[in-house]
């Protein structure tokens, strides 16, 4: 979950409107998604990790690039398999095993992978989801009501995390042993947990209904919410970049 | 002002009732506790008080509780949620933001307060209980009693005629409880808002509050000022309340005839008497 967090600061990426921000990374996306060369879709995703430096994030964007790099790496040996295209690359007892397009294919699409998601990723990094639901009401006409929903759900998993991890103290209290190297086992043992989790939950999240309510959920609209969230000259020249970046790939396609 | 009158209540699925006939009266300006044992039904009175019940949950709902002569029948529930504000018990699922700043703008800007007064009331509200640095911290990384004030802000910034507590010191050390009650004190009796509390801490109870209301099982046990409340002590030991022990020292003088003062309530007080009861025997 930390890799998803917020991470407060004042740079060019972090003072950027809230939707541009969620475009931008959906943009960014189809222009990798769009890219049919190798070369490039790694340079996205090197340009990308520069971007994400430039707001102090080399770190983060690492990371989230080695998870993602794991991700690609289940994309990677299926298309190498799978793709029959090309010349023989590998033949083993006169079975063709790796085509030249199947390897071409299985480096693009995992390469794909990772520069399609992380944008997405660091997007959390930049942008507090209240923000981000706020500027949508305001600005996308989102309805509140979904708004709420999406910052309630972020807003829970901490909650419930450490809820569950209550309920696995007072079981290990109890002397159920959760430590054991049999995954089966484990699932076994963790699996009635749910239980309870799902109760305490529900309650939760009732007595979070009921505290939004009477603070007058019901009575909100569009127009209610303090901050403004306008867009500036920043905005706009990182919607032309991806404007032009996109038109690159498709040209390259 | 709150008035009730003969509520009843028994949540949906229930044999027993949570309330059963109580009457009551909060008159403004007042400083109310609400003490009893758990499942006397403190929380579902606190929820009464405003609206939430029998708004928000099912069961069946006898008598009445009015808020300034009006029904709480009568009304949605939001429609009391300015005037009778309620901080409830769990603290963490009652915040609805992730940052403070968030969650205090929460109500301002659902009641429609005009945007040119909520930055004010914000920045007043963060003053009052002196968590002006919290502003942009995330909630989930502050400690129980900035939690717990920050729910408080979140409620005031409405400002409320009355403010309702569920048990806020519940998970508090001592320390942080007295600074609540303090700060609940400073409300009282700076910005004349009645305070209804819930709460199990007695000897806060008596140290703080004008009027202490004793539940047991549903029921209206006691209703005074907390030195005449206090001296049924044999009542608050069937109950499994431990009164104050300077209120049992002062029970005792006063059953062996060596003191016919007051109840005593906090440790000056008993000092006091000690001496007097000393100098008598002397």
């Amino acid at each position: 979950m930390n890799l998803l967090n917020y991470v407060p600061g004042d740079s060019f990426l972090h003072r950027l409107n809230p939707i541009t921000k969620l475009a931008a990374a959906f943009l960014y996306g189809i222009a990798c998604i769009l890219c049919g060369n190798i070369g490039m879709e790694a340079a996205f995703i090197v340009l990308m990790i520069v971007i994400s430096a430039s707001a102090g994030l080399a770190g983060r964007a690492l990371r989230l690039t080695r998870n993602l790099v794991i991700l690609g790496l289940f994309m990677f040996v299926l298309q190498l398999f799978f793709v029959r295209t090309g010349a023989p690359l590998v033949v083993v007892k006169g079975f063709v095993l790796i085509t030249t397009g199947g390897l071409r294919s299985a480096l693009l699409l995992s390469l794909r992978v990772v520069a399609t998601m992380l944008p997405l990723m660091i997007l959390f990094a930049i942008t507090p989801m209240n923000d981000l639901c706020n500027a949508l009401v305001k600005r996308a006409h989102l309805p509140y009501r979904y708004a709420f929903i999406i910052t309630t759900a972020f807003r829970f998993v901490p909650l419930f995390s450490t809820e569950f991890h209550e309920i696995q103290d007072a079981q290990r209290a109890r002397g159920v042993d959760f430590e054991t190297k049999n995954l089966i086992r484990k699932v076994q043992l963790v699996a009635p947990l749910c239980v309870p989790l799902l109760v305490s939950s529900l309650e939760k999240v009732n007595s979070s209904a009921i505290s939004a309510q009477m603070r007058g959920f019901e009575l909100r609209n569009r127009t209610s919410g303090y901050k403004e969230y306008p867009f500036h000259a920043g905005d706009a020249v990182v919607f032309a970049t991806l404007a032009g970046m996109i038109a690159v790939s498709a040209v390259l396609l | 002002m709150i008035t009730v009158k003969n509520v009843t209540f028994r949540y949906k699925g229930n044999e027993e009732t949570a309330l059963n006939e109580i009457s009551l009266t909060v008159v403004n300006h007042d400083f109310v506790g609400i003490i009893g044992t758990s499942g006397a039904g403190k929380s579902t009175l606190a929820m009464a008080l405003n609206g939430v019940i029998p708004h928000e949950f099912a069961g069946d709902f006898y008598g009445e509780v009015l808020i300034d002569d009006e029904d709480t029948v009568d009304h949605a529930a939001e429609y009391f949620g300015r005037k009778v504000g309620e901080v409830f018990q769990d603290i963490d699922s009652q915040m609805v933001a992730s940052v403070v700043e968030d969650e205090i703008l929460f109500g301002l800007e659902n009641f429609g307060i005009p945007h040119e007064e909520i930055g004010i009331r914000l920045e007043k509200v963060l003053r009052e209980l002196g968590i002006e640095d919290l502003r942009h911290r995330e909630i989930a990384s502050l400690s129980g009693g900035q939690k717990q004030k920050v729910a408080i802000a979140a409620i005031l910034a409405l400002e409320p005629e009355i403010l309702v507590l569920d048990e806020p010191t519940g998970e508090l050390d001592p320390e942080s409880s007295q600074e609540i009650f303090g700060l609940l004190k400073k409300l009282n009796e700076e910005k004349g808002i009645t305070v209804v509390i819930v709460e199990q801490k007695i000897k806060l109870l008596c140290e703080y509050v004008k009027h202490l209301v004793v539940l047991d099982r549903g029921k209206l046990q006691f209703d005074g000022v907390p030195r005449e409340v206090i001296t049924h002590i044999d009542t608050f030991k069937r109950l499994g309340i431990n009164v104050p022990p300077v209120a049992e020292l002062s029970a005792m003088f006063r059953a062996d005839g060596s003191y016919a003062g007051d109840v005593t309530l906090t440790v000056e007080e008993a000092e006091k008497m000690v001496r007097e009861v000393l100098h008598d025997s002397v």
